[in-house]
């Protein structure tokens, strides 16, 4: 019964996930985009603002312009987190793909690097009165979120194994509205309740400037001149 | 002006590197409120309306939907801190709500408030905020503490540009009855007269001449500047400032000579003797336009095919980037040069082509340094190459003078430092906002005085040269003339 609640709610979240950022990216696209103010210098070439959108995306190049701690820290923490992700789409498939097994194999690092990075940004937020006067309660709660759900996840993988075959199982059953049981493991629960918060919270915070980065007129337009 | 009896003397250290939060150090600081007559002469509420919150909500609910990038921007600021120490109003002031995401933060939060989910459900946990008086007061005062000059920009890596949350800010303020005084008076004077001086023809005309006169005595030529000249080819559009103002005036003389020089035939206009568009800095798009209208219609009238700006940042930005948009485009203009055009583009266009020559030996006394004007460095560009706006301008001036010192690499080019008096704010009742402003850019100007013994600063805005030539000497540089860029090409020209 419970089991099946926890499904139910994942299908939810994913629901909520996928809808939540079409009408974020609605509410932006919906808006008038009249003027142009691109920074200059800006690319001249729609080639030139993808390259340019390609380097903030994944390399924070504005970001290692103006502070390196904050730049080595956020590049540690999203690369830990996306490499982590890709570890989770094990859960995707009945038999492991090769492709994931690096990553798997590697994970350890990725987890290392993410919290690390975590602990930076959090300390920073802490620790730098600038940093505390901007920041409101839920600031902090994103970082801590992230953080508990990286430190649940490395104790149901290294400390207290649990059967990943059922949680794949679980998971799959979610996508098609099949709800399957969990293993019984308190660990897990802990784990996947943090997670169900942060797919509920993505969308409607500012989790979601992932997704607005591209969105960015600044970034986005061109010199047409 | 009541904020004169609060505004005590500057006091501002030397090469702090980032200040310790001081709260509430420039909450004191108010710029005039236009008057009734000002504000209802723009069709705007005279003064405070008495459902200024909802209206003031409402019209926030607007511009949301009308600038996309304000709607971006509200929603995808991390708190990542990158911009705190990057402005230099809070570098000069210490005051956290001159940090930019703070500044952005007087009008997230309200927009938590009432337009996202999470902000009317848990308005403590995601800092959501009324629209209350005290809040209304900060918006009126740390709007008119930012030039609008996009420096956070460049370092925030969502792309957020504060100067977007200032211009909102700032049109609804005006449009519930608080416009600033400065700002909205210059609009009506540009409307009703042509130019922010309120200078009519007759009075323009006179001014021309005996700068004619002048040069006449300085050269022995007859070199003129020409106004409402129907047989021009080319308007030339300038800030008003170059009419009278120090070391302004210099600037326009050396544009005369080069164009004179050139063979060019030229004209000011009565209709559009003002380059500058303070509606830019208010947020108000459907002033800007009238203002940018009546360039294209004395352009138009006069039956030029060449438009040229003077030095001016915010004029550059505006005809650069935002004419297009407001006028919809230039048919009548040459093909050649479809595009209203800088004139140091033009400038560089004829040294390159051998139109004019430069002679650097004529400027052996100067040691200059070159201050990109904000509008220019991150709103607009030149000469059809990226980066253009930096390698014109320092090429032009490499030609006319010996020695060109560059001041500090995080201070120059993208990284440019605002004068401190840009966006609006070049008015006496915030002195002392425009002097801690100037600090990071009066620090590096020191290290090369100290280094290099720079006598002349070089600007390309007249806003910048205004600001420059009152604050400099607050920071112990009363020897450094600041210098408009055409006033050396000038002296280089070898007539
Ligand atoms: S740099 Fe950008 S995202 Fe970071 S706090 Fe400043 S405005 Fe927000
Ligand atoms: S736009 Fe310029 S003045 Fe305004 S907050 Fe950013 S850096 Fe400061």
């Amino acid at each position: 019964m419970f089991d099946t609640l926890v499904g139910i709610a994942f299908s939810l979240a994913w629901l909520w996930l996928v809808c939540g950022i079409a009408y974020r990216v609605s509410v932006w696209l919906g808006a008038r985009s009249r003027f142009l103010i691109p920074l200059a210098p800006a690319p001249r070439s729609r080639v030139g603002v993808l390259g340019r959108l390609f380097l903030e995306v994944f390399t924070f190049r504005s970001l290692a312009r103006a502070n390196r701690t904050t730049w080595l820290a956020s590049l540690a923490f999203h690369y830990g987190l996306l490499w982590t992700l890709v570890m989770h789409l094990r859960f995707a498939y009945e038999v492991l793909p090769i492709f994931i097994v690096p990553f798997i194999r590697f994970g350890i690092w990725a987890t290392l690097a993410l919290v690390t990075g975590l602990v930076i940004l959090l300390l920073r937020r802490l620790l730098i009165d600038r940093m505390r006067y901007i920041s409101s309660p839920s600031d902090y709660l994103h970082l801590v979120l992230l953080l508990c759900i990286a430190l649940s996840g490395v104790l149901i993988k290294r400390v207290w194994p649990t059967n990943l075959f059922e949680v794949g199982e679980f998971f799959r059953g979610t996508f098609v509205l099949n709800w399957m049981p969990l293993p019984d493991h308190a660990g897990l629960i802990i784990h996947l309740s943090l997670v169900l918060i942060l797919l509920f919270v993505f969308p409607i915070s500012k989790l979601v400037h992932g997704v607005g980065v591209v969105f960015s007129p600044t970034f986005n337009q061109r010199d047409r001149s | 002006m009541n904020a004169d009896k609060h505004t005590p003397d500057p006091v501002v250290g030397r090469y702090r590197v980032i200040p310790i939060l001081h709260e509430g150090a420039m909450a004191q600081t108010h710029t005039a409120n236009a008057t009734p007559a000002i504000q209802e002469a723009s069709g705007l509420p005279g003064k405070l309306v008495a459902d200024w919150h909802d209206r003031a909500i409402a019209r926030l609910g607007e511009l949301l939907k009308e600038r996309r990038g304000l709607q971006v921007f509200m929603d995808t600021c991390t708190k990542c801190g990158a911009c705190t120490d990057k402005c230099h109003y809070f570098l000069g002031t210490a005051d956290p709500k001159n940090m930019p995401v703070a500044r952005q933060d007087l009008i997230r939060s309200v927009y938590r408030r009432h337009f996202t989910l999470a902000g009317k459900l848990f308005p403590k946990l995601v800092g959501a905020r009324d629209l209350d008086k005290p809040m209304l007061e900060d918006w009126y005062r740390y709007f008119h503490q930012c030039s609008e000059c996009r420096r956070c920009t460049v370092f925030c890596p969502k792309g957020i540009d504060t100067s977007e949350v200032t211009m909102a800010g700032r049109e609804i303020l005006a449009a519930i009855g608080l416009g600033q005084q400065y700002s909205q008076e210059i609009i009506g004077k540009v409307n009703s007269v042509g130019n922010n001086l309120g200078m009519k023809k007759p009075a323009l005309a006179n001014v021309l001449e005996s700068l004619e006169e002048d040069i006449l005595d300085e050269t022995g030529l007859a070199i003129r500047l020409p106004l409402d000249d129907a047989t021009a080819d080319m308007l030339v559009v300038t800030p008003s400032a170059d009419f009278f103002a120090e070391p302004h005036v210099d600037g326009l003389i050396g544009m005369a000579k080069v164009l004179h020089a050139a063979g060019i035939h030229w004209t000011l206009s009565s209709e559009a003797s003002e380059a500058a568009n303070f509606a830019l800095f208010t947020g108000q798009h459907d002033q800007m336009q009238a203002i940018a209208l009546r360039i294209s219609t004395a352009a138009q009238s006069l039956g030029v095919s060449r438009i040229v700006m003077g030095e001016c940042g915010h004029a550059w930005r505006v005809a650069y980037s935002f004419m297009d948009t407001l006028v919809g485009g230039f048919d009548y203009l040459d093909p050649e040069h479809p595009r209203p055009e800088h004139i140091c583009e033009l400038s560089h266009e004829l040294l390159q082509s051998g139109l004019i020559t430069l002679d650097p030996s004529r400027n052996a006394d100067k040691v200059v340094t070159f201050h990109d004007s904000c509008n220019v460095a991150r709103g607009a560009g030149m000469g059809n190459i990226k980066g253009g706006q930096f390698t014109i301008p320092r090429a032009l001036l490499r030609a006319s003078v010996p020695q060109l010192v560059e001041m500090s690499s995080d201070t120059t080019h993208q990284k440019t430092f605002c004068c401190g008096g840009g966006g609006g704010l070049l008015t006496d009742d915030l002195m002392e906002v425009r002097v801690k402003g100037a600090l990071p850019r009066a620090q590096a100007l020191q290290a090369v005085v100290s280094s290099d013994k720079v006598t002349h600063l070089v600007a390309i805005c007249a806003i910048c040269k205004t600001q420059l030539s009152q604050v400099l000497p607050q920071h112990d540089l009363a020897d450094v003339q600041v210098t408009s860029l055409h006033h050396l090409v000038g002296d280089a020209l070898v007539l």
